[in-house]
């Protein structure tokens, strides 16, 4: 890595030990990091602002204008958290969402994550054919699917007298729904992943293979304890689309009290001409905890220094 | 190339080379079929059996959602650890050219079925009419360069595609830098912009809504703040979402509010794998902060930005809900291509031309790709 | 070479396992031939699944309203369940059901997308389901039952309807002014006139619904159209037998243009009422004094007025004038059955006897009309409603109800381009009327 000699940096540059936090910005840095976010948390304030508004108030006064009076008591409410949490089914939309969630986030990590490994690493016929293929499907719009999936889950394929795709009746199963996650999750995972692992120096693999260690060992051992940045970036945003997803549960997994999904459980709330501001609000936040959590349980991934010390352990 | 041509023939001693070389050739093929097909079909056996199963005993819902999580995460690893346990029983100079087999195998035989085999059967509707039975030949498309809705959508597509990946880029890669330098905080600070890509559609029309709402000046105070805002200054209330053009930024702006979250995690991402002696040996050199954004970390993390550039690319070309959702897009000059897709296939009902408008957008992510593949083989290139 | 011979038996055997697992698929996966029937749109109904699945376009509260009553009424009583499904989703989920052959029966809004799903063979007919059409006529009348008509066959069973000729005003204002309720067309534009010489603003009219933004006035323009053309005409534009610009048409866009453009009769303009959403429009009737007196929407409109509003009080409503004829304007919802089992024929004649659609009728959280005429005033959970339903009654029976002409056009006009075109209407001025309507009617697909 050649850098250009320019003139010293005006501040002095620090001397400072290896493992040590990295250097910190200055006041620039702050201020353009504070700026960003407040332009980013406007929106939002006002959907949070909303969900402890009373319905009223909410329909006949703009929401910063309860930032006038933070403590005047009676315009803050509970009440529109208790209602979307008294919505019929609450518990069971939400643990409907989690057996749909989960196993759709960790099987195409899993899937994706192979087929990720053989397309940088692995020398084969029709590799770069089946690469653009599957960064060409990114493009796919899945409502163009959901028809012909949901036949082949009801009735199966029929070529020429024998099932091609036997007759499941796939449809309204968590099965259906992974399956279908999986697939339409798949074209961004192995994207992702193989721009990730192709990256990855290609000094350590080889050492290992002179060391005798073969591909899955390689990537087991080795590969898979490198990606973690990467896998879970991409769980962090499977799991987001997947949990925020309706339309998918919606179709495969049905929308009756026992099947639906949480978003379609809080997305009742709204009404069809969209009245329940309050609720509506009230319900975005709600959805919202568990991705968070998530993204909050993850980000330790994203930490400088453990690639590095991965490849040295 | 490891594969079985290049490890020695298994003949028994003789020295007829073709013969010995052919058999085990159709042997690897088969071999490489059944590795690539085997995980998907038994993984999906088990599954189905299971949930057959469970469905049957009408078992308390705890049991079956754990169960299914248990099955679902834990069978798909144990079938990939099975299937590379099989290769290790064959001899050994198959192993190595099944195994890329094996590996790929599972995502492209889902990918089939769930997606080129949808892909197929658009590209054979936008020939056929309405309902998708007779063909047309060339109708559909010829509606779709000639629709004045049609037209004003590829304009307004090719903004989006434009503008969107540029703001959401630059913003996430700003942002990735400027917080990989601030130490303490940092979480807390990516955490907020990442914030909107947590919330749901409907959340997220909601909170827009909160900012673009209009009402003219009887009908009560305005719930917009941009309207609050110009009432504040003295100004009339206006209906942001219907001034032509403008109103089309405005919902790219809800756009990128949503994703530059994804830009950022990746690009920082990136940017933390950048090995830190390498950062501090050009600062101890003397190059300035701009100097190591500029010639150290985007030239490393450059594959990264062409991804997420693809990927922002790719969805600005799918957009449709955000458009949808806010009023009358014909009327008011919002319309897009998938919400054209969209609209004809589920609302106007007319099969052949959505799927002529899918065609469209299959056909516009070409060079994208191009632009990739080149990529990916420069990449491998180097190393 | 003890290593080469494991090798090679190894490869037999894998070869062995591998013809044997193919020929197991292939023996496992043989289609069964006859027996596979279609289901669908066949003639013989098929035996009970022991669930009805009813898909429909309510909010939620109406659909657990509506789920309830049957779940009181009709579950205890049959050895079925049914479910009631308010989707958000209604038209993608109806298009990918029905499609993919999923749905039992769908409480549909519009009658124009019958015909297709007639043609294509997935609906079923009354016919086929055994429903004797004399008396399922005397039940709804003849009109209602001939918008689900088609080559002959009936594939729509009303269960329920809404009464949209209506006028609402801020009564205690309008009476304070000493306003007179308008009987004809002159009259309620004297009235107008009026109200904006006194300084007041007669309308209050506001067309934004998200993505269906504009129905609102289509409603005006099929209101003025059957009260100028009359039922006849009016369903030959809505059928398309007469084109979209036709010179009725015309007039009566340039009638709603009157109202909508008339300097004064509307609050905040023409302009700004596609942005303005619909049930944020008549709030303005309730400032104190009041912004606006007239506000023209069918009986949902009410639960839009703000908490506290008292219905004969704060404000009333008076039926839309007569110009040249009194018809009356209709909506409604249409079972159409997706698959023929004895339990979907049986939950259709429950669900329309008269007890059931008593209690619907009187279920405030429901708020909606029967479309069976002998359901009685008295069932209604209020007043308003139980007017409007007599009147809706009279109106299917002597034949001079009008349904929703955008409801019975194809999707892509009636829920499309129509919608769309008012709004460029209103957008644009009086002078593009002529251009929206051509438009439209090139709009229309090629049967």
């Amino acid at each position: 890595m050649s850098v250009t000699t320019a003139p010293p940096a005006a501040e002095p540059i620090p001397v400072r030990g290896k493992g040590l936090e990295p250097r910190t910005g200055g006041w620039f840095v702050r201020i353009a990091v504070l700026v960003i976010v407040v332009i980013w948390m406007i929106p939002t304030a006002g959907v949070l602002i909303t969900s402890f508004r009373p319905e009223a108030l909410v329909d006949t006064t703009g929401w910063w204008t309860a930032l006038a009076h933070p403590f005047e008591t009676s315009q803050w409410t509970l009440e529109n958290y208790r209602l979307a949490l008294d919505t019929g089914g609450f518990a069971s939309a939400f643990l409907n969402s989690l057996a749909v969630a989960i196993p759709a986030t960790v099987i195409p990590i899993a899937i994706a994550a192979f087929a990720a490994y053989a397309f940088s690493w692995m020398e084969f016929r029709g590799r770069y054919l089946m690469f653009i293929a599957v960064v060409g499907l990114l493009v796919v719009p899945l409502q163009m699917a959901l028809i012909p999936i949901l036949r082949l889950y009801n009735e199966g394929a029929i070529v020429a007298n024998y099932y091609v795709f036997p007759d499941l009746d796939l449809n309204g199963t968590f099965l259906g729904v992974w399956l279908a996650h999986t697939a339409f999750g798949l074209p961004l995972a192995i994207y992702l992943l193989r721009n990730y692992i192709g990256s990855l120096p290609s000094s350590i693999i080889e050492s290992a293979r002179i060391d005798g260690a073969d591909h899955f060992t390689i990537f087991w051992r080795l590969i898979i304890p490198l990606s973690v940045p990467a896998l879970a970036a991409f769980a962090i945003f499977q799991f987001l689309w997947v949990w925020n997803d309706l339309l998918v549960a919606y179709v495969f997994l049905g929308g009756s009290r026992e099947t639906r999904v949480l978003t379609l459980a809080l997305q009742g709330l709204v009404g069809r001409e969209g009245e329940n501001w309050h609720l509506l609000t009230a319900a975005a936040f709600i959805s919202m905890a568990l991705p968070l959590l998530v993204f909050f349980s993850l980000q330790k991934y994203f930490v400088r220094g453990l690639t590095a010390g991965a490849v040295k352990g | 190339m490891t594969t079985g041509s290049e490890l020695q023939p298994s003949g028994e001693g003789t020295v007829e080379q073709p013969p010995v070389t052919r058999a085990p050739a159709i042997g690897v093929f088969l071999l490489r079929v059944l590795g690539a097909v085997a995980i998907p079909i038994v993984a999906f056996f088990l599954l189905w059996v299971t949930f057959d199963f469970l469905r049957d005993e009408d078992a308390n819902r705890l049991l079956v959602v754990g169960v299914a999580i248990f099955v679902g995460v834990a069978g798909v690893f144990f079938l990939y650890w099975g299937m590379n346990r099989a290769i290790e029983l064959l001899p050994e100079r198959y192993r190595e050219g099944v195994r890329p087999y094996v590996f790929v195998g599972p995502a492209l035989v889902i990918l089939s079925v769930f997606m080129i085999y949808p892909v197929i059967n658009t590209i054979l509707i936008s020939f056929k009419d309405s309902v998708g039975e007779d063909f047309v030949g060339l109708d559909n498309f010829e509606f779709v360069f000639t629709d004045r809705y049609m037209l004003r959508a590829i304009r307004n597509t090719a903004g989006w595609i434009i503008l969107v990946p540029l703001a959401a880029v630059s913003i996430g890669l700003a942002f990735a830098t400027l917080a990989d330098r601030l130490g303490r905080g940092e979480s807390i600070a990516k955490s907020l912009i990442f914030l909107p890509m947590a919330i749901s559609f409907a959340g997220a029309s909601a909170t827009w809504t909160l900012i673009y709402a209009f009402r003219p000046e009887e009908f009560g105070s305005n719930i917009g703040l941009l309207n609050g805002i110009m009432i504040g200054l003295g100004q009339n209330p206006v209906p942001w979402l219907q001034q032509q053009p403008w109103n089309n930024l405005l919902l790219m702006v809800i756009m990128v509010w949503m994703q530059t979250g994804f830009a950022m995690v990746v690009l920082s991402a990136a940017i933390k794998s950048i090995p830190d002696e390498i950062l501090e040996a050009a600062r101890i050199d003397g190059a300035s902060e701009l100097q190591v954004f500029r010639r150290i970390i985007v030239p490393t993390i450059l594959p990264t930005i062409v991804v997420v550039t693809t990927y922002m690319v790719i969805n600005a070309l799918k957009v449709f809900d955000i458009v949808f959702v806010i009023g009358s897009p014909e009327a008011n000059g919002t319309v897009v291509i998938a919400e054209r897709m969209i609209d004809w296939f589920f609302i106007s009902n007319h099969d052949g031309r959505a799927a002529a408008i899918a065609v469209v957008l299959f056909v516009a992510i070409v060079p994208v790709m191009i632009w990739n593949i080149r990529r990916f083989r420069e990449e491998e290139a180097i190393r | 070479m003890a290593e080469r011979v494991r090798g090679d038996g190894m490869r037999k055997f894998r070869m062995l396992a591998l013809t044997a697992v193919i020929v197991m698929i292939a023996a496992a996966c043989q289609a069964e031939e006859g027996g596979d029937g279609d289901g669908d749109g066949g003639t013989e109904q098929s035996e009970n699944k022991g669930t009805v699945n009813v898909l429909s376009a309510l909010s939620a509260e109406e659909g657990e309203a509506l789920q309830a009553i049957i779940d009181d009424m009709i579950t205890p009583e049959v050895d079925y369940t049914v479910e009631i499904e308010a989707s958000e989703q209604f038209e993608e989920q109806f298009q990918i059901r029905a499609d993919s052959g999923t749905l039992d029966l769908i409480l549909l809004p519009q009658p124009g997308a019958i015909p297709e799903k007639a043609e294509a063979g997935s609906a079923v007919s009354l016919e086929d389901m055994g429903f004797d059409m004399d008396e399922l006529a005397s039940t709804f009348g003849e009109y209602y039952l001939s918008l689900g008509e088609v080559d002959g066959a009936h594939y729509g069973f009303p269960t329920n309807a809404n009464y949209k000729s209506m006028v609402w005003y801020a009564k205690d204002d309008f009476e304070a002014a000493g306003y007179e309720i308008p009987t004809t067309w002159d009259q309620l534009i004297a009235l107008s006139d009026q109200m904006v010489s006194d300084g007041n603003t007669p309308w209050c009219v506001g067309f934004e619904s998200g993505t269906a933004t504009g129905w609102p006035a289509t409603d005006w323009m099929e209101e003025i159209m059957l009260k100028t053309a009359g039922l006849e005409t009016y369903q030959q534009w809505a059928r398309h037998e007469i084109p979209f610009n036709d010179p009725a048409v015309v007039a009566a866009g340039e009638m709603f243009g009157e109202i909508m453009f008339t300097e004064g009769y509307v609050l905040g303009g023409a302009e700004n009422t596609t942005a303005l959403p619909f049930g944020d429009a008549p709030l303005p009737m309730f400032n104190k004094p009041a912004d606006c007196y007239l506000h023209h929407q069918a009986t949902f409109i009410s639960a839009f007025f703000p908490e506290g509003t008292e219905a004969g009080v704060d404000y009333d409503w008076f039926p839309f004038p007569e110009i040249d004829t009194a018809d009356t304007l209709m909506a409604g919802e249409l079972a159409v059955a997706f698959d023929n089992r004895q339990e979907i024929v049986d939950f259709l004649e429950r669900f329309s006897a008269e007890d059931v659609q008593c209690a619907m009728a009187g279920d405030p959280g429901l708020g909606r009309l029967s479309p069976n005429v002998n359901v009685g005033e008295d069932c209604y959970a209020n007043p308003i409603l139980g007017e409007a339903s007599g009147i809706l009654a009279d109106a299917l029976t002597n034949g001079t109800a009008g349904f929703d002409a955008g409801d019975q056009m194809p999707a892509q006009v009636g829920s499309g381009s129509f919608w769309t075109g008012m709004v460029e209407y209103m957008q644009q001025g009086p002078d593009s009327l002529e251009t929206v309507l051509a438009d439209i009617d090139a709009s229309w697909p090629e049967s």
